[in-house]
């Protein structure tokens, strides 16, 4: 009786201690990665060497061949949960085990992704490669393995420095992105358009012809889903000024971004397009009860004229359907002094826990190198080339003549700035600011509110926001 | 020597171990045992959490990054806000929403507890639905709500023209009481079989003996049903009016909060998960919570004093 009570607490005081034992391991795993978070900071200097030190080379150091025998079980969390089904991701591991037999990636696909990241980023124990959420860049050395400085990796790789701190780049975009308009080519030649309209005015002439003379519905919002309606935040800057300094260095210090420029560009002329398209019933008929997934089909069919989303739908929508030659992909109709800009840009960054031990960290550099340079994920979505002088797809035909640039990176100091700015404002540009935009579209379908007053609303949050962080706002 | 033991024991203490032999230190013994797993758990995913949110709400915070202390000022922003009290109005809808609910319970508890053919399986039917996930019940809405599919093609079949029907979502008089309406389909199934269960356990002698009086089956429901179980009558009310004030699932996953149907709670995820404005959220939900106790103690008063009235 007596040893069986004894076994009993001692049976619980183990457990308990093992509870208590692996916070513990968790804290020391945490400590140990502080030394490599001050390396982080020193890398600046020295970034190769500091890293050779550990261990774990640079990305560009890195030479795939030499590491062939490293062996190590890394965990991957994504968002890409399409491709988690369709066995893409699966395939692909394959053919990296086939290079590398030992590394084993284990692959979780995340559904509320943007949220969800930034809820398990904060407990350190996420695994070992993720696509950076929506963090701010001084953060960045606390949460993520540098992986090489931005001089390094530019010469290379497009699109790195969006995550990118001090000189030292933290992510890498899986694929890149162009910002333009999805359309059917078989309903604009029913619809008698001849030339792509280049102006916002011309599109919505197009609009008008496409429901005139034909079954399809002109512009589909995708107004239920949320985020379909959040993509219109994609064309702020560049395509809507030319200007790729502007969203993330002037935008947060200009006073009335939401004014009228009078030519049919800017930020105005841009949610005017989906305003005056509503207001004038070239949407579809029930927008609340839109479907993303059924949407992808009814493009592919031609009952979908346009829809206003980045070059990483397009594989999904030819995809969809039995007339993929149909789909289309043209830049977006604003044309600034003359010309139409596109923007482009990294879509998702890889990046590495800071907090993985040294087999992982270079393991995943592995890993994320081999998806980045031989997976041709990035050319099978369609994506704009990561790697320089890399091949792109063919749908980029429509764009050539345009001029293709990306979004120069905050000023230093200010790097915080625009997240600020979204989180204060509330407004959230490219952000998950979809009620925004959904707000648009209810306005121009009750007629509740005028565009003026949606863009004086915003003009004052824009304003408050500025005054309670003390931004200046001198443009 | 076996004296002075005795007297040290009754003077003042036993050895802790003496203690934790004796009758006295079993029970405590037994009684920790058994409690703090639950203790545990409980404060471990409920208390501390929730202090950890009031501590929250003092601050100017996002998830990661830096905190700054700013007092009560997210709560002064909570009251001067449009749209987080604007956001209450809907649980306006909610409330009318469980009105006709929990009638709607209590009238089919009622005739099913009296014999009917197929009883169970009617109760199987009615209590189906609170067995299906809320998201999962969400999807089937949204496409059930959708313009020509199964609602409007139901309501062609009974004789109305898809033109003269609202767009259910889309038309904002209504969209509130559609979304209403899934709640009140999820949740009434449930509030019957509580009610069924507490109708039970009358003594089915008063109702022979009402019978012999004359009491016809209103009568019996009025003085014999519903005095014994107005407990769980109350218990019915009062969850569902706080699940109301706190309604979250419907307009989430149907409409995403948008076209005017973001509740309360779904204004506070925007907030806390799209603007990152943690610490104001939290104030909101600890504004919420003291709402639902207010609303919840109002409640128990007026229950109190109509049941006593009723009594006498």
């Amino acid at each position: 009786m007596k040893f069986k009570k004894v076994w009993a607490i001692c049976l619980a005081s183990v457990m308990t201690l093992s509870l208590i034992a692996c916070g513990e391991t968790a804290t020391n795993e945490a400590s140990d990665a502080s030394p490599a978070e001050d390396t982080a900071t020193e890398v600046e200097a020295e970034t190769s060497e500091a890293n050779t030190e550990e261990g774990i080379p640079s990305y560009t150091e890195l030479n795939l061949d030499d590491y062939k025998d490293v062996s190590a079980t890394i965990k991957f969390t994504h968002h890409k949960t399409d491709r988690a089904e369709d066995g893409t991701m699966d395939k692909m591991v394959a053919a990296f085990n086939s290079e590398f037999p030992n590394i084993t990636v284990e692959m979780e696909a995340v559904t509320d992704y943007a949220q969800d990241a930034l809820l398990r980023l904060s407990t350190k124990d996420w695994g070992d490669i993720m696509f950076i959420p929506a963090v701010d860049k001084v953060d960045l050395a606390e949460y993520f393995m540098p992986l090489d400085t931005l001089d390094n990796l530019s010469a290379k790789l497009n699109f790195v420095d969006s995550w990118e701190y001090d000189g030292i780049c933290y992510g890498i975009p899986y694929m890149a992105n162009a910002q333009g308009v999805l359309y059917n080519k078989a309903v604009f030649e029913e619809a008698g358009i001849k030339d792509l309209p280049k102006t916002p005015t011309e599109f919505l002439e197009d609009l008008q012809l496409i429901k005139d003379n034909t079954d399809a519905i002109p512009l589909y919002t995708n107004y239920a889903a949320g985020w379909t309606m959040g993509a219109w935040d994609a064309y702020i800057g560049i395509v809507s000024n030319g200007d790729n300094t502007y969203m993330n260095q002037k935008f947060v210090h200009t006073a009335e971004p939401f004014n009228d420029p009078g030519d049919d560009t800017g930020i105005y002329n841009l949610y005017r397009i989906l305003f005056d398209a509503v207001a004038n019933d070239l949407i579809e008929d029930d927008y609340t009860t839109t479907d993303w997934e059924s949407c992808k089909g009814m493009l592919n069919r031609g009952e979908i004229g346009t829809m206003v989303l980045g070059s990483w739908a397009y594989a999904q929508m030819q995809e969809a359907g039995d007339t993929p030659e149909n789909v289309g992909y043209m830049p977006f109709p604003m044309t600034v002094g003359g010309k139409q800009y596109v923007s482009a840009g990294g879509d998702y960054n890889y990046c590495i826990n800071v907090a993985s031990s040294d087999e992982n960290k270079l393991a995943a550099l592995i890993f994320v190198k081999w998806m980045v340079e031989k997976s041709d994920w990035c050319f099978n979505e369609g994506g704009y080339t990561v790697v320089k002088g890399g091949k792109n797809p063919d749908m980029y035909a429509a764009f050539d003549g345009c001029e293709v640039t990306s979004d120069q990176p905050s000023l230093p100091g200010e790097e915080t700035f625009l997240n600020d700015m979204n989180s204060e404002s509330e407004l959230s540009f490219n952000a998950g600011g979809n009620d925004k935009v959904q707000r648009i579209v209810e306005a121009a379908a009750t007629g509740s509110e005028t565009l003026d007053d949606i863009y004086a609303d915003w003009t004052k949050a824009w304003n408050d926001a500025q005054a309670e962080l003390g931004i200046s706002a001198d443009q | 020597m076996g004296a002075q033991l005795k007297n040290t024991r009754r003077r003042k203490k036993r050895t802790f171990s003496e203690w934790i032999k004796s009758r006295d230190g079993q029970k405590v013994l037994v009684m920790v045992a058994f409690m703090i797993v639950p203790l545990v758990l409980l404060a471990v995913f409920t208390y501390i959490p929730f202090g950890e949110m009031v501590n929250f709400s003092f601050y100017n915070m996002k998830y990661i990054g830096a905190r700054k202390f700013v007092g009560l000022k997210n709560y002064a922003k909570v009251f001067s806000r449009d749209d987080c009290f604007g956001a209450l109005k809907l649980s306006l809808y909610y409330m009318g929403g469980s009105v006709v609910q929990l009638s709607l319970a209590l009238y089919l508890a009622t005739l099913l507890s009296f014999k009917v053919k197929g009883g169970n399986l009617f109760k199987g039917f009615m209590f189906f639905p609170f067995l299906i996930n809320g998201i999962a019940i969400g999807f089937i809405f949204k496409f059930f709500y959708t313009r020509g599919f199964v609602f409007d093609t139901v309501l062609q079949w009974c004789g109305f023209q898809l033109d003269n029907l609202p767009y259910w979502l889309k038309d904002r008089s209504i969209n509130n009481i559609s979304l209403v309406g899934t709640s009140v389909w999820r949740y009434f199934g449930q509030n019957m079989v509580l009610f069924i269960g507490a109708i039970m356990s009358v003594d089915s002698e008063l109702y022979e003996a009402a019978m012999l009086d004359g009491a016809n089956k209103f009568q019996q429901f009025k003085y014999i049903i519903l005095p014994s179980i107005k407990t769980i009558f109350v218990l019915n009310v009062i969850l569902s009016i706080s699940g109301s004030l706190s309604a979250f699932e419907p307009p989430y996953v149907i409409t995403d909060g948008a076209n005017g149907t973001g509740t309360y709670f779904v204004v506070m995820h925007e907030i806390a998960h799209t603007q990152q404005k943690v610490g104001l959220a939290s104030a909101m939900a600890v504004v919420l919570l003291g709402i639902i106790f207010i609303v919840t103690i109002f409640q128990k008063l007026f229950f109190k004093y109509v049941f006593k009235d009723s009594t006498q």
